[in-house]
């Protein structure tokens, strides 16, 4: 053994044991207040008062108490799945059209217009919501699914162009050029060549739509009363309404939320990261 | 390629994409433009429900910017954004370094640090007030165990904004973390190979090669973390409606209360030109830089 061995590895040791903690600080930070609260949601609601000195024995009485006496926030979680695909649906479809349209041409008009989308989204949503509300009571569309999937999909579009631009940039103009000689058309040749090639960054788009419109809050509050209530609209009600006392079923519903959507980013995490640089740095 | 292009007749090049960027143009332009313009006329307008808009010039500015609930609002929500984006960017610089210097189960690792991100604003006022809860809370115990009272964020203005700063870092941390981590990923290694052959300490690696590097990337995040900080709402509203006695409110709080609460349009549409000028002018050097890369695109 040589002499100069002994500290230096103790100073890898130390080192190790350092980046351990920090690490393990790290994730009780991101993921403890989620796995408290879904614990919670799974634990009898007079053992979440303290009293939990007994083990442990998940329970499904919060669900069971949250099905029978708040059906609103099921209709809730249905307006959320509804409104939530039709937003994705279109900011993914307008974004495509408007990321092969500058992608593949340019002009001072274009350059123009493409720096009016990146301005757009740098403005406070909650800015246009003085002028919506009484357009929306006018046309007769205030606690509809519709207002929230167009804005949804408005707030989107310039990010989801942005992004979908720098893939289609990356699809080689050869391959447009082949299949107009052969006589395709261009809406053919998006649905045929583009669209498969740029799948990845339509995916990223619609992962930041999902996300967004699953959880969205200020839009849902302001241009819903009744029938289009979001399920984190009533999540919200929820806290108010129980006032501390039955936090079980508020657990219940949070998890409920919640989950799904945790699965589903969790799963998609490679294309949130691709489109995320894409969007940020490129655009 | 000379553009002969004026501002009213589309070049050829305009015209093919025009079919293409119609919609997305049509849809930002319906629910963003618009009302943004319209907004403009009506900050310059006294206007409520059910009464024609009569204008008044800047009496709408005048009035908001001598009205001390206005200051308040944004002395609050200056301070929660500072001190919220510095606070994410170190994080965030020092968990993309954590990740890139390898740790084990790597991909498991960053699922956990970006779950946050998956989590609404509600959902995340739901479990932060639990784990807060002045009697239950387990935060509330353990900062209980190292002598710090419970965290009396409904009673306290500092310690209200205090909840809201840590909830907004806790909710936003990965989008900062990702591009952080996603540009340290992008550094060749082999400069580093290079650095520890010339005899770099690490401290020199970071600071001469591995900063400079990131900044881009440490700039984009911060400025895309303030305006998107600038907007807070939800969590404030969630956590303390802008109470005690109007204490705790941020700008977009105002901006709302002044709407539907007391139906002053003029004064809340002000509100709202105010936060796009900050807007713009936060990001004006970026818009400027995109701005010109862009002229130079276009030829």
């Amino acid at each position: 053994m040589r002499p100069d061995r002994r500290p230096r590895s103790l100073k890898r040791v130390l080192a190790r044991a350092g980046k351990g903690l920090a690490l393990a600080l790290l994730l009780v930070w991101s993921c403890g207040p989620i796995v408290l609260m879904v614990t919670a949601a799974f634990t009898p609601e007079r053992d979440i008062f303290g009293g939990a000195a007994t083990a442990w024995k998940p329970t499904l009485e919060n669900f069971h108490a949250l099905w029978s006496r708040w059906s609103d926030f099921f209709r809730a979680l249905g307006s959320s799945l509804v409104i939530t695909a039709g937003a994705t649906a279109l900011a993914v479809a307008t974004s495509l059209l408007a990321g092969y349209g500058y992608s593949r041409w340019r002009s001072a008009f274009l350059a123009r217009t493409a720096f009016g989308l990146i301005v757009l989204r740098l403005l406070p949503p909650i800015v246009c919501t003085l002028p919506l509300f009484p357009i929306v009571n006018v046309l007769r569309l205030n606690d509809t699914h519709i207002v929230l999937i167009v804005l949804y999909a408005a707030f989107f579009v310039s990010l989801g162009t942005m992004v979908m631009r720098a893939f289609i940039d990356q699809i080689p103009r050869d391959l447009d050029e082949a299949a107009l000689v052969d006589g395709a058309s261009r809406w053919q040749m998006l649905r045929l060549v583009i669209m498969p090639l740029a799948a990845p960054g339509m995916v990223a788009v619609a992962i930041f739509v999902i996300v967004f419109a699953w959880n969205e809050f200020l839009f849902a509050f302001i241009f819903t009363a009744k029938n289009a209530k979001t399920a984190p609209l009533v999540l919200s009600e929820m806290i108010g309404s129980l006032d501390g006392a039955e936090w079980g079923v508020l657990f219940a519903a949070t998890t409920v939320q919640l989950l799904p959507l945790l699965a589903f980013v969790i799963a998609c995490q490679k294309y949130l990261i691709e489109g995320l640089t894409a969007g940020s740095t490129k655009g | 390629m000379p553009l002969t292009e004026s501002h009213w007749v589309l070049n050829a090049q305009s015209r093919s994409a025009l079919p293409f960027i119609a919609p997305a143009l049509a849809l930002v332009s319906a629910t963003i433009v618009l009302p943004a313009a319209y907004v403009l006329y009506l900050s310059l307008n006294a206007s409520s429900f059910g009464q024609a808009p009569t204008f008044v010039g800047l009496a709408n500015y005048e009035k908001i910017l001598t009205d001390p609930y206005f200051w308040r609002a944004m002395r609050n929500t200056v301070v929660v954004v500072l001190g919220v984006v510095h606070a994410e960017l170190l994080l965030g610089l020092g968990i993309a370094l954590l990740l890139a210097s390898g740790v084990p189960m790597r991909r498991l690792v960053f699922s956990a640090l970006i779950a946050p991100y998956a989590v609404s604003e509600v959902a995340a006022v739901v479990m932060w007030r639990y784990a807060f809860d002045p009697d239950i809370g387990i935060a509330t115990h353990a900062l209980g165990l190292i002598g710090i009272g419970p965290l009396e964020w409904s009673v306290h203005p500092w310690q209200g904004l205090l909840m809201v700063a840590l909830l907004s870092i806790w909710l936003h941390l990965p989008f900062t973390v990702i591009i952080i981590y996603a540009a340290r990923l992008g550094i060749p290694k082999d400069i580093y190979e290079a650095a520890r052959i010339d005899g770099a300490t690490p401290w020199q690696r970071f600071r001469c090669m591995t900063l400079p590097l990131l900044m881009p990337a440490l700039l984009v995040a911060m400025l895309f973390r303030y305006i998107f900080a600038f907007r807070l709402f939800s969590e404030v509203w969630l956590l303390t409606q802008g109470g005690p006695a109007r204490t705790t409110e941020v700008v977009a709080v105002y901006l709302y209360l002044e709407a539907f609460r007391y139906s002053n349009f003029g004064a809340a549409a002000a509100t709202g030109w105010i936060m796009v000028l900050a807007c713009m002018l936060l990001a004006s050097f970026y818009l400027h830089r995109l701005y010109r890369d862009m002229q130079g695109h276009a030829s």
